[in-house]
Order: C-alpha cells, then structure tokens, then sequence
C-alpha cells in the first residue's frame, strides 16, 4: 500500500482520534458512579438514565476508538463518533447557555476540574476530525 | 436503500449494541441497584472503608423521605449560608469544620441512620465530600441530594432561617 500525503494524514487522525477516545473510555471505565454524577450535573437526563448512559458511554468511546486505530470498520467508527461528539457539543452548549458551574465529566480528572468552555473548544476539532475520517475513509472505497 | 449507507447503519448499530451489551453486564449490580433507587450494597456493609461513593437522590425521593421521617438532613454549607436559608430541620455540618463537630454529630446520631447530605446544587461538590466522609466514619447509608438548596426552595419546600 502506498502511503500517500492524504492518506498519511487520515492515518495520524485516525490514532489521535482513536487514541484519545480510548483514553476517555478507560478511564471512565472504573468510576461508573462518579461519571453518573458527572452526567446529573448536566441536570438533563432522568435519574436512571444518568446510571445508564454512564454505564455504555465508555464503552462505546473505547469501542470507536479502538476501531479507528485498528482500521477495522473506520467508517461506522468514525460516524458514531461524529454523533457522540454532536451530542457532548450540543449538552456542553446547553451548560453553558444554563450557567451551570460543573465539570464537563469528559476524562476522569483528579486535579482542577474542566468548565463547559473549555470541553466545547476541545470538542470541535476532534467534530472536526472525525467528520474528515469519515468522508476521506468514504473516498478510498469499501474500506468501511 | 443504497447496501453502502444500508451496511454503515448496520455497523454502527452493531457497534452501540455491542457497547450497550458490555456496558449493562460490566454495571449489572450497579444499574439494578439504581433501577430500584436503592443504594450499591457495598454501602450497605458495616465495613467503614466503603470505595461507593454517596448515591444521589432526586426532589422527590428526598421529600418523601423527609416527610416520613426516615432520614436526617444534613447541610454541608458554611454556617454563614447556613443562616440565610436551609431547608426545614437540616443540621448544618460545614465540610470546612468536620473535624470540630463530628465527635458531637457521631455522638447523636447513630450509625444506621440515613442520611441526606445536599449544598448548593449541581455545581456544588461539598455534599458529596461530606458524604464521603460521613461514610468513613461509618455511616452505611448516606445520600446526596444534588439539586441542593436552590432546587428545594424553589420547589416551595419547607425552609427554615433567613430572610426570604
């Protein structure tokens, strides 16, 4: 396979992607009660439905994550992270709007904790990335 | 339906299936416990050294349980805020002085009691600090009521102390 200029880059945002959305998965994986509280903090979702989303969330990260660096189903991979990361940017927004003084919940800090702001900048280039993984992955053919 | 876009939904629901089916198997215990608005049984336990964090309760569930008599109310804001408005028959317990008054506190209140632990809301971390601490001391059943102050008195609930 020859590696060219577009296809290198695809590759490089395919593991920084893929890498961070790992991270973000694990390290949630362990601390299912402390990401539900995260996710109350938003004050969207109904009791339940924080202990739930809180308990696949991580998987789902790592699942994609995993997918975009082992280049096995990049397509589907990158689309369900395009979806996750429109849902963080629209609840992160909706934090924001509200005022809401919480931590975005996004990894498991143990320090200082991270405003809605910050988490949204943050959120739009990796939008951005998986939007490129996925249309540059479409161009090169059935490799979804 | 083009077998492309056909095959890419496919995946993609393949892969949230695969997610969920980890994610309710990985939390099994923890979900139903939830599901059933009980706390994780490891909270249960007598052991003080409990790695649970508090579980939050909603208005609701924190209402009934106050009007029933169930649980005590415990504030976890400074006394100053304290004074200005608390909900009806809270005890003030400010994190910042746990050292000072928990001999008194541990004195009058038994270790089986349930209690409620709330401050100023969702941005608010106090309440699940001293829930944590709480738990070390050895209450097995302490709770967070998350929305706090704002959202009871909002509600209309009972308060106590202040102006408003």
């Amino acid at each position: 396979m020859t590696v060219l200029p577009t296809n290198r880059l695809l590759f490089l945002l395919r593991l920084g992607l893929g890498g961070i959305f790992v991270y973000a998965g694990a390290v949630k994986l362990f601390d299912t009660v402390g990401f539900a509280g995260s996710i109350a903090a938003y004050q969207t979702l109904p009791y339940f439905g924080n202990y739930l989303v809180a308990a696949i969330l991580p998987w789902l990260e790592l699942i994609c994550g995993l997918l975009l660096i082992s280049g096995f189903r990049i397509r589907p991979a990158a689309a369900m992270l395009t979806g996750l990361n429109t849902v963080f940017i629209l609840f992160l927004a909706s934090a924001m709007l509200r005022g809401l003084d919480i931590d975005c919940g996004c990894f498991r800090e143990t320090a200082a904790k991270t405003p809605p702001w910050l988490a949204f900048v943050r959120d739009l280039p990796l939008l951005a990335a998986s939007i490129y993984i996925f249309i540059s992955a479409e161009r090169k053919g059935s490799q979804g | 339906m083009k077998p492309a876009i056909y095959r890419l939904l496919r995946d993609c629901t393949l892969i949230l299936l695969i997610a969920s089916a980890l994610g309710v198997t990985w939390n099994w215990r923890l979900l139903t416990d939830a599901f059933y608005g009980k706390a994780p049984s490891a909270a249960q336990e007598p052991a003080p050294s409990t790695s649970t964090p508090p579980l939050p309760l909603g208005l609701m569930q924190v209402k009934e349980f106050l009007d029933r008599g169930e649980a005590i109310i415990v504030d976890a804001r400074s006394p100053e805020t304290f004074a200005k408005g608390h909900i009806m028959g809270a005890r003030s317990l400010p994190l910042g002085e746990t050292e000072r008054l928990f001999p008194e506190f541990t004195r009058t209140v038994p270790k089986d009691a349930m209690l409620i632990v709330y401050c100023n809301g969702f941005g608010c971390h106090d309440s699940m600090e001293l829930g944590k601490k709480l738990q070390q001391e050895g209450y097995g059943q302490v709770f967070v009521y998350e929305g706090g102050y704002p959202e009871w008195r909002d509600a209309g609930y009972p308060i106590a102390g202040g102006e408003r």
